[in-house]
């Protein structure tokens, strides 16, 4: 303010204030729709898409999904979940980006039946970074991680850990051989997340994939919307 | 993320009026994910011809902190674990760090 004709304005506001707001109408609009949405966030590799196919199949004739894939560039994730039994999936190609936005998931809503959705697996980017900060109107942030990645994932990514409303340890028949500290690594992330419930799976196996599955049906009865108390009724038929 | 700053800066700008903004103050915790060079070189690269051309941008760095129980205080873990330094405790984090936010502007009119 020493400068003549310059003003400092206090602003104060987030600076993903925009991306927020497009979430927050994602949000109301899967609400409505009753569609437990689920942003899957993990590294590369960590195992998303094997772990989203061993889901559709745990929840076959339990509950209707839905996948929007995010990646790079590519279709192969969304011919995957298809073959896997998804009522619908839609690839988006973030052109370079190494993150979901909410405008982009905004746009694939347009492409999916909500109506014919009770669950829906957004798989963000290969990244344990940068998605962290972008909300796309989900219900349920989760982090995925694999036991071979070692056990320094949350204490390398705090964020990631703290934001996340459930956690996935995939490939835990792999723990003896990594040299994976299954202590260290909890205790590392109930220093940053003491509510998170963490899931041990392995999508090799199928191990563990049950108890994740009950979990997250449980958690679509939370979802307000129509017909709620129709899940966990098998077969849905195609009335 | 430049372009979603350059955004929200050409709002400001125009609720306030400004013919120029010359420094925008960010506040960013150690626990967003913000590289400084690549904000500031995207920014320059977005910002020419607009009413942001040519700003400083300055970036305010909080540090990630734990709450220990056992100390009843504060701590900023090192590296390798989240144990507090003075009892080896593993404390809870705090919010400290999380921020990503538009402090202020300084703008000519």
């Amino acid at each position: 303010m020493s400068v003549p004709g310059v003003k400092l304005v206090t602003i104060g506001e987030r600076l993903l204030v925009d991306n927020d707001r497009v979430a927050a109408r994602n949000h109301r609009r899967l609400s409505e729709a009753g569609v437990l949405t689920v942003n899957i966030m993990a590294a590369p590799g960590a195992g998303k898409t094997s772990f989203i196919v061993r889901t559709l199949e745990a929840l076959r004739g339990r509950a209707r999904a839905g996948v929007i894939e995010g990646d790079i560039a590519g279709s192969i994730d969304a011919e995957t979940v298809l073959a896997a039994g998804a009522h619908g999936a839609v690839q988006i190609n973030t052109g370079g980006n190494c993150h979901l936005e909410a405008d982009m998931v905004e746009r694939a809503l347009h492409d999916l039946d909500l109506d014919g959705l009770d669950v829906l697996f957004v798989e963000n980017v290969g990244n344990l970074v940068c998605p962290t900060q972008w909300a796309l109107g989900e219900h349920v942030k989760l982090c995925l991680v694999g036991a071979a990645e070692g056990d320094d994932k949350p204490v390398k990514y705090p964020p990631m850990f703290a934001a996340s409303d459930a956690i996935v340890l995939n490939k835990t028949d792999l723990i003896d051989l990594v040299d994976f500290d299954r202590a260290f690594f909890t205790s590392s992330v109930r220093a940053l997340n003491p509510a998170a419930p963490i899931f041990d799976v392995s999508c090799r196996s199928g191990a563990g994939i049950p108890v994740w599955a009950d979990w997250l049906l449980a958690q679509r009865q939370g979802v307000s919307g129509r017909d709620s108390a129709r899940l966990g009724m098998a077969p849905i038929g195609g009335t | 993320m430049a372009a979603f700053l350059l955004e929200r800066v050409e709002h400001h700008a125009g609720r306030l009026e400004a013919s120029k903004v010359t420094a925008i103050n960010l506040l960013v915790g150690e626990r967003s994910c913000l590289g400084d060079d690549a904000l500031r070189f995207s920014f320059d690269l977005l910002t020419a011809g607009t009413v942001a051309e040519g700003a400083r941008i300055t970036i305010r760095r909080t540090p990630m902190r734990f709450h220990c129980p056992t100390c009843d205080g504060a701590y900023v873990p090192a590296e390798a674990d989240f144990a507090c330094p003075s009892c080896l405790t593993i404390g809870q984090v705090t919010d400290d760090g999380g921020e990503m936010l538009i402090e202020s502007v300084e703008i000519e009119r």
